[in-house]
């Protein structure tokens, strides 16, 4: 295959997803851009049909080393934009005045914010990226079953807290 | 059941294998079904959830940097960042700790928020992009736009005793801690956050400890110090000279803030050959001069210890050869510190006085991307080049590799035969993008080399500074290594040094002692351990070896064991019953002689130099300043290595001995050596 159209078909399926992932461990879009070109300038040096069929998972990996490179590397800086559920508990309406406001789609993002982060990783991965288990465990270098746990462990706790509203 | 529970979940998700999933499905319960029914809502919701949430994208310069090097296709581009350590055999088996110890905290960004608040300032603005992308870092011919001639400014004469300098004061603060953690990496991480993060459940409230955030990486490569040999086993001591400086100014960092360097940070030569010494500059038609002086040695007065110093000439400002400089600037966002770009930004401006219209200069930066931000232009021009240096900004992850492509190939197009050719790398050494594996970039170094350009290594900053890598890079390229912290060693580096810096007047130079066994029982020489050549590399061309600046001095010291003492304290082993060495010792009252290699900055073939010392009895005391002066640091280095060969040294002695040796010190670096050796000792108790 033509690598420059693989390539261009790649940034255009990948390039938001990627961006996005990267956003939300850099929590600066400046850098998550620049740890996704990097991804893909790391791509350019592959050869297509060794990656062939598993380009996600690969793709979310390096962007996930870059975007954990670039944290280590650089001085820790403020995020530019914070979740905002993370950044305003106060202000906030409990949850009780939001249901009372039908108001349920703010609570899960609160709700996600609260998790421990390596569950909100995978918990991202999956629903937002719609990776499997596997490609899960390729990107975090994680295992399949401990993947499947995190998952679990997450929606669970999710689970309770809608229910018990 | 927690492993049931699990499969519940994998089951709702469609995650378990067809055989599993139907195996699963029969033993489902009504209160199970309703489980995965709640859990397929709940996925429902997250999807909805991320598809609203806020997007980004590249921008067009960003994909269109990606799309060009899709086109070149041969680039070279090692998979996985993080291999950038494992050719550091030592830092090896610790780069995985530091991942491991860096994982769990990168997954917190919200902890890590309320440590650094009221940093906010300097977070990278959208702006830092533009230098980066606005150039095509792929074209293959950079456009030049040819700079307007300025007005002849006349040239600015440099005489290192001009002016006396202001002293750079020493922090004599309460120590608060011995040595650095002395492995190739120190990690600042206690244990008891490393668990507390390691578990994820962090509170906010938890975080906000003072400790500095995440480990820091510095690579140091062992030094294994070089020990007392036999001269009947090993009669000749080959090396090569290393003009590199930066061990002392990393040491200084060190020291001024309190703690001891880690041994391995500590190369002996380099403290001394920091100094500048008084010998006199060559008169013949050889690039340098050559001296010889031996006394007893002061921590073990019953060896010898014997000073080979050569001095190069020296070049007037207004007579040196016209410069052809790139500056090779690593823009990634690890330089964006006070002590990093800068720096490297007031220390280009000052240089850029020295410069005139026989010159070019030109500045590559590199950070995610590569691109030309100055294309060449004329010394004189000195306000273009201002324009670029404040245009820079830092920001992005670190392709050295393609950045030196780049800066060899603009020094290449503006070749000047008659002048010096040179890329100025600045960076705190952490390349993590492209062609990064110490071997590769290694080679691409010594490739580029061969096309008569030399390399200068200036490394900034602390944390991740890559010493070991820096260091290769230099030597493989023809070229010196300065460590730069303060502006002062900017200054020094750059002005006052500049010609030596600069201008390599003898390169592959190899220095070959041959000891005389009638007068010698073993030999040590005092550091140069990574700069040791094989015996048989000294008349080979090929071998590469350290390069000589105009006005640089080299010093090396060797103690020596007379015969009739023991060697390492054992006696001479019984001599062979099988094999009769014919050749009985020639007399002479020689105690060794200096063999020198070099070949003119432009040559292929080396010259060859001869200098006997004749033996002497001499006190230490009555020796010359510069003697006592490099013994002095070079005791400092010994006592900061905690040499095995240290004896009953004290910094005590050392102080007392550089205090003597002070002489004209017209730049003030002799007596803040005293200050540091000072510090050391208040650390050390």
């Amino acid at each position: 295959m033509d690598k420059e159209k693989w390539i261009s078909s790649l940034v255009k399926r990948y390039e938001r997803p990627l961006c996005s992932y990267a956003f939300s461990l850099l929590h600066d879009f400046e850098r998550a851009r620049d740890a996704v070109q990097d991804t893909f300038l790391r791509l350019c040096g592959q050869k297509p049909e060794k990656l062939k069929g598993r380009e996600a998972p690969w793709l979310f990996r390096v962007c996930r080393n870059r975007s954990l490179d670039i944290l280590r590397k650089e001085e820790p800086v403020c995020p530019l934009s914070e979740p905002q559920e993370a950044s305003l508990p106060s202000e906030e309406k409990t949850p009780d005045e939001q249901t009372a406001h039908g108001d349920l789609s703010q609570l899960l993002p609160r709700f996600l914010s609260k998790l421990p982060k390596n569950q909100q990783e995978v918990i991202r991965l999956k629903f937002q990226q719609q990776l499997s288990y596997r490609e899960i465990a390729h990107c975090t270098r994680l295992s399949e079953s401990n993947v499947g746990y995190l998952l679990h462990t997450g929606i669970k706790t999710l689970r309770a807290q809608m229910i018990n509203l | 059941m927690k492993t049931n529970d699990t499969k519940l979940t994998a089951y709702a998700l469609n995650e378990l294998p067809e055989t599993e999933r139907q195996a699963f499905e029969k033993e489902l319960t009504p209160e199970t079904r309703k489980a995965v029914e709640e859990i397929r809502a709940l996925a429902g919701q997250l999807n909805a959830h991320y598809a609203t949430e806020g997007e980004t994208c590249l921008t067009d310069e960003q994909r269109e940097t990606i799309f060009a090097a899709a086109r070149k296709k041969k680039e070279k581009i090692i998979p996985f960042p993080r291999y950038v350590w494992m050719p550091l055999a030592s830092a090896a088996a610790l780069a995985g700790i530091i991942l491991y110890v860096s994982l769990p905290r990168i997954s917190g960004p919200t902890d890590r928020a309320v440590e650094v608040a009221g940093r906010m300032e300097s977070t990278a603005t959208p702006t830092d992009k533009r230098i980066r992308t606005d150039v095509d870092p792929f074209s293959s011919t950079p456009s030049v736009t040819r700079p307007k001639m300025e007005l002849k400014k006349p040239a600015i004469k440099m005489k290192k005793s001009a002016k006396p300098k202001t002293l750079r004061r020493i922090a004599r603060g309460r120590p608060y801690g011995k040595r650095s953690d002395a492995g190739a990496v120190s990690l600042y991480m206690s244990a008891d956050k490393f668990e507390k993060t390691d578990c994820y459940g962090v509170t906010r409230t938890d975080s906000l400890t003072a400790r500095p955030w995440g480990p820091s990486i510095e690579n140091y490569a062992e030094i294994r110090e070089n020990q007392f040999l036999r001269v009947i086993n090993q009669p000749l001591s080959t090396f090569s000279i290393d003009v590199d400086t930066a061990s002392y100014s990393n040491m200084r960092r060190f020291l001024k803030n309190g703690t001891l360097p880690p041994k391995d940070a500590i190369r002996i030569e380099e403290l001394i050959n920091y100094f500048d010494y008084n010998d006199a500059p060559p008169t013949g038609n050889t690039p340098f001069a050559t001296h010889l002086e031996v006394s007893s040695t002061p921590w073990n007065p019953k060896h010898k210890l014997v000073r080979i110093a050569l001095k190069g000439f020296e070049i007037e400002q207004s007579e040196r050869p016209a410069l052809n400089l790139v500056f090779l600037l690593d823009v990634s966002g690890s330089m964006n510190s006070e002590n990093k770009l800068p720096l490297v930004k007031r220390a280009m401006t000052m240089l850029t006085r020295q410069l005139d219209e026989r010159d070019r200069v030109s500045i590559v930066v590199y950070a995610g991307a590569s691109g030309l931000v100055l294309p060449p232009t004329f010394g004189a021009n000195r306000q273009a080049i201002l324009d670029a240096l404040k245009r820079l900004e830092a920001g992005g992850g670190t392709n050295g590799g393609q950045g030196i492509e780049l800066a060899y190939r603009t020094a290449l197009e503006n070749y000047n035969k008659e002048g010096v050719n040179r890329v100025i790398l600045c960076t705190d050494g952490d390349f993590n993008i492209g062609v990064t594996q110490g071997g590769d970039l290694n080679r691409l170094i010594e490739e580029k080399a061969k096309s008569g350009i030399f390399l200068s290594v200036l490394g900034f900053g602390t944390g991740n500074t890559k010493d070991s890598i820096m260091e290769q890079l230099a030597d493989r390229g023809n070229g010196n290594y300065a460590y730069i912290d303060t502006f002062s060693e900017a200054r020094k580096v750059l002005v006052d040094e500049m010609s030596g810096t600069l201008l390599t007047i003898a390169k592959d130079v190899k220095i070959q002692v041959e000891f005389n066994p009638a007068l010698v029982a073993g030999y040590r020489l005092i550091g140069y351990e990574n700069r040791m050549l094989k015996t048989e590399d000294f008349n080979d061309d090929k071998k590469d070896a350290g390069e000589i600046g105009a006005g640089h001095t080299v010093t090396a010291l060797y103690e020596i064991v007379p015969t009739g003492q023991p060697v390492n304290g054992i006696p001479p082993v019984d001599e062979l019953k099988y094999q009769i060495s014919d050749s009985a010792p020639v007399r002479s009252d020689e105690l060794l002689t200096v063999k020198l290699r070099y070949k003119e900055p432009d040559g292929d073939t080396s010259r060859k130099i001869e200098i006997p010392l004749r033996n002497v009895e001499r006190s230490f005391e009555s020796t010359s300043d510069d003697f006592r002066f490099a013994t002095a640091v070079a005791g400092f280095g010994m006592l900061l290595r905690d040499s095995e060969f240290k004896g009953d040294l004290t910094y005590g002695q050392v102080i007392e001995w550089a205090q003597s040796a002070q002489g004209e010190d017209g730049f003030g670096y002799r007596r803040e050596f005293i200050e540091l050796v000072r510090n050391a000792q208040a650390i050390g108790r």
